[in-house]
C-alpha cells in the first residue's frame, strides 16, 4: 500500500485505498506512539531541553527544507509499521506522513500540502514555513503539537526533522482542513462536524470533550507561566509544570526559612498588635518587594546572626532591601528612632517599634 | 513633620488578612514562652513548627474554604496533632475514600494523565488537597497557591526584616 505511496510520492497522486490503509494503522498507533516517544525524551534532563529551544523553530525548519524535498522525492517504501518509526526515523515515514497529509488536503484541495512543501523547500528562508508551522500550531494547542518543539529539539537531528516535518505537514493539512472541517478519521466525512476535529483524533464526543478540556488546560497553563517568572520564555508543558514545580517548592522553603528566621528572633520581642497591624498593613504596600526570591542560605546565616546578637541595635531598613548578613554595614544605618531603641530589653522594643512603624508610615 | 500617607491598602485583601492573622498568632505563640529557654536550639525549633503551623494556618484561614487547597490544608492542620485532639474518623474515612475514587478518576483521563503524568504527580504532592484533583482545577488550584504563597513569603519577609537587624 505504502510502495505506491512511496513511488508517487512527488506529486498528490494519492489514491484512496493507500490513503484508507494509512489512516486506519497510522492513526490510532501513530499518535500514541508520538506520545510515548514525546514523553520518553521529556523526562531528560531539562537544562538540555532550554538550551535547544533557543532555535527550534529556524534550525529545524531548515533542517526540514533540506531533507524535505529529496524524501519526498525519493522515498522508499515507507513501512506502516510503527517499530520502524521507533527504530529508525528514515524516509519511508517521512512518506507516509506527506501521504497521511495529501489525504486530508483532498478535501480542500490537492495543491495545498505540494505547494507548502514545494514552495517551502526552495525557499532559503524558513520563517515562511515556520509562520505556517506556528500559527496552526498555536490555534489548535493540540498536546501533540505543543510537544512538537519540545521533544524534537533534544532528540536526533533526525528524529526532529521527522517531527517537525509531521507538524509542518500537520500545520498544512489543519489549514487545509479548516476549511473543509472535515473529520480527521478518513472514514467519516460528515460536512456537518462543526467542530474542528485534530488530526488522528475522532470526532465523537468522548474525544470533543476531552479536546475542549485540554484547551482548557492550555489556557491554564499559559496563566500559570505568567505567574511563574521565567517561564513565559519556556515551551512546552513538560518544562513549564517543572518550572512551576520548582517554583512552588521554593515558595515552600521560603516560608520554612521565614518562619525559622521569625523564630529565632521572636524571643526578644513583643508584638504590640494593633499598632504593627496598622503599620504593616500601610507598609506592605509601599515596600518594594524586589527580592522575593531568597537565596537559600542567607537566611541561615541571618538565623545565626540572630542568635548571637540579641543586644544589637535595631536596624530599619525597610525601605531598603535587607543587607544580608552584614550587621556592621546595617549599624551605619542608625536613624534617630533607633538609636532610642536599645537593645536587649524587650520591654521597651515593643513600643518603640510601633513608633517605628508609624514612622514608616 | 511631613504626613506621609500611605495608598491604603484593601484592608480586606488576602495580603492584610493574611498579615493580621499571623501577626495575632504569632503573638501568642511569644506569649506563651517562657523566656529562660527561649534560646536553645530546641526551644527555637518548637517555635518554629508552631510559627510554620500559625503561618499555614493563617493562610488557610484567609483563604477560608473557598479553594480546596484551603480546605485540605485546614483539615490536615486540624488532624495533624491527632493524639492531642479527638478528630472524627468518619470525616477521615470519607475524605480518603474520596479521593480515591478521584483518584481512579484522574489516572483515566487519557491523553492528559499520559502526557502530564509524572509532572502532575509532583504538582498533586505539592499543593495540599491535590490529590483528588483532575488536571484543570489541580492547575487552577496551583494558581491560586502560587498567588498565596508569594503573598504568605512577602508578609513574613516583612515582618522578619523588621524585627530582626
Amino acid at each position: 500500500m505504502e510502495l505506491n505511496a512511496g513511488t508517487a510520492g512527488t506529486g498528490s497522486h494519492k489514491t484512496a485505498s493507500e490513503r484508507d490503509e494509512v489512516a486506519a494503522l497510522e492513526s490510532l498507533q501513530f499518535t500514541d506512539e508520538i506520545r510515548r516517544l514525546m514523553s520518553a525524551p521529556a523526562t531528560d534532563n531539562a537544562s538540555s531541553f532550554t538550551a535547544l529551544l533557543e532555535l527550534p523553530a529556524p534550525q529545524a525548519v531548515q533542517l526540514i527544507h533540506s531533507p524535505d524535498s529529496a524524501k519526498l522525492i525519493a522515498a522508499p517504501a515507507p513501512a506502516p509499521n510503527v517499530d520502524e518509526f521507533k527504530g529508525s526515523f528514515n524516509f519511508p515515514f517521512n512518506s507516509g506522513l506527506i501521504e497521511r497529509a495529501t489525504r486530508f488536503s483532498l478535501f480542500a484541495g490537492d495543491g495545498s500540502i505540494n505547494d507548502n512543501n514545494k514552495s517551502n523547500s526552495p525557499e532559503p528562508t524558513s520563517y515562511n514555513s515556520s509562520a505556517n508551522l506556528q500559527k496552526p500550531v498555536k490555534s489548535e494547542p493540540a498536546e501533540t503539537e505543543s510537544y512538537q518543539p519540545l521533544v524534537s529539539d533534544p532528540t536526533v537531528e533526525n528524529r526532529s526533522t521527522k517531527r517537525k516535518d509531521r507538524e509542518k505537514v500537520k500545520g498544512s493539512t489543519k489549514k487545509s482542513k479548516t476549511g473543509a472541517k472535515d473529520s480527521s478519521d478518513d472514514a467519516e466525512k460528515l460536512p456537518y462536524v462543526h467542530v474542528r476535529a485534530r488530526r488522528g483524533q475522532a470526532t465523537d464526543s468522548h474525544s470533543l470533550a476531552e479536546r475542549a478540556r485540554r484547551e482548557k488546560i492550555n489556557a491554564r497553563m499559559k496563566l500559570l507561566q505568567e505567574l511563574v517568572p521565567g517561564c513565559s520564555k519556556i515551551s512546552g508543558t513538560a518544562l513549564v509544570l517543572d518550572e512551576i514545580i520548582n517554583h512552588v517548592q521554593s515558595l515552600q522553603r521560603q516560608v520554612e526559612f521565614l518562619s525559622m528566621r521569625l523564630a529565632a528572633v521572636n524571643p526578644r520581642i513583643d508584638f504590640n498588635l494593633d499598632s504593627v497591624f496598622t503599620a504593616e498593613s500601610g507598609s506592605l504596600m509601599d515596600s518594594n518587594f524586589s527580592g522575593m526570591v531568597m537565596p537559600m542560605m542567607l537566611p541561615e546565616v541571618q538565623l545565626n546572626g540572630n542568635r548571637q546578637q540579641y543586644p544589637q541595635q535595631l536596624h530599619f531598613d525597610a525601605f531598603q532591601q535587607p543587607v544580608w548578613g552584614t550587621e556592621e554595614v546595617c549599624n551605619n544605618y542608625i536613624t534617630p528612632e533607633n538609636s532610642l531603641l536599645s537593645y536587649d530589653s524587650s520591654g521597651n522594643s515593643a513600643s518603640l517599634h510601633s513608633n517605628q512603624l508609624k514612622m514608616e508610615l | 513633620m511631613n504626613k506621609y500617607n500611605p495608598p491604603r491598602m484593601n484592608p480586606s485583601s488576602l495580603r492584610s488578612r493574611f498579615a493580621t492573622r499571623f501577626l495575632r498568632s504569632l503573638s501568642k505563640i511569644n506569649a506563651k514562652k517562657p523566656t529562660a529557654s527561649s534560646s536553645s536550639p530546641t526551644e527555637i525549633f518548637r517555635r518554629y513548627r508552631r510559627i510554620k503551623v500559625a503561618a499555614d494556618k493563617s493562610m488557610a484561614y484567609s483563604v477560608r474554604s473557598r479553594r480546596t487547597w484551603s480546605r485540605a490544608m485546614l483539615w490536615k492542620l486540624r488532624t495533624r496533632p491527632c493524639c492531642r485532639r479527638s478528630v472524627k474518623t468518619s470525616t477521615i474515612v470519607r475524605k480518603t475514600r474520596h479521593e480515591k475514587q478521584n483518584k481512579n478518576t484522574t489516572t483515566t483521563t487519557g491523553e492528559d494523565g499520559v502526557v502530564f503524568g509524572v509532572e502532575a504527580d509532583e504538582l498533586r504532592e505539592l499543593v495540599p488537597g491535590g490529590e483528588a484533583m483532575d488536571l484543570y482545577n489541580l492547575l487552577d488550584e496551583t494558581a491560586h497557591y502560587i498567588k498565596c504563597l508569594t503573598t504568605q513569603v512577602q508578609v513574613m519577609k516583612k515582618i522578619a526584616d523588621f524585627y530582626s537587624p
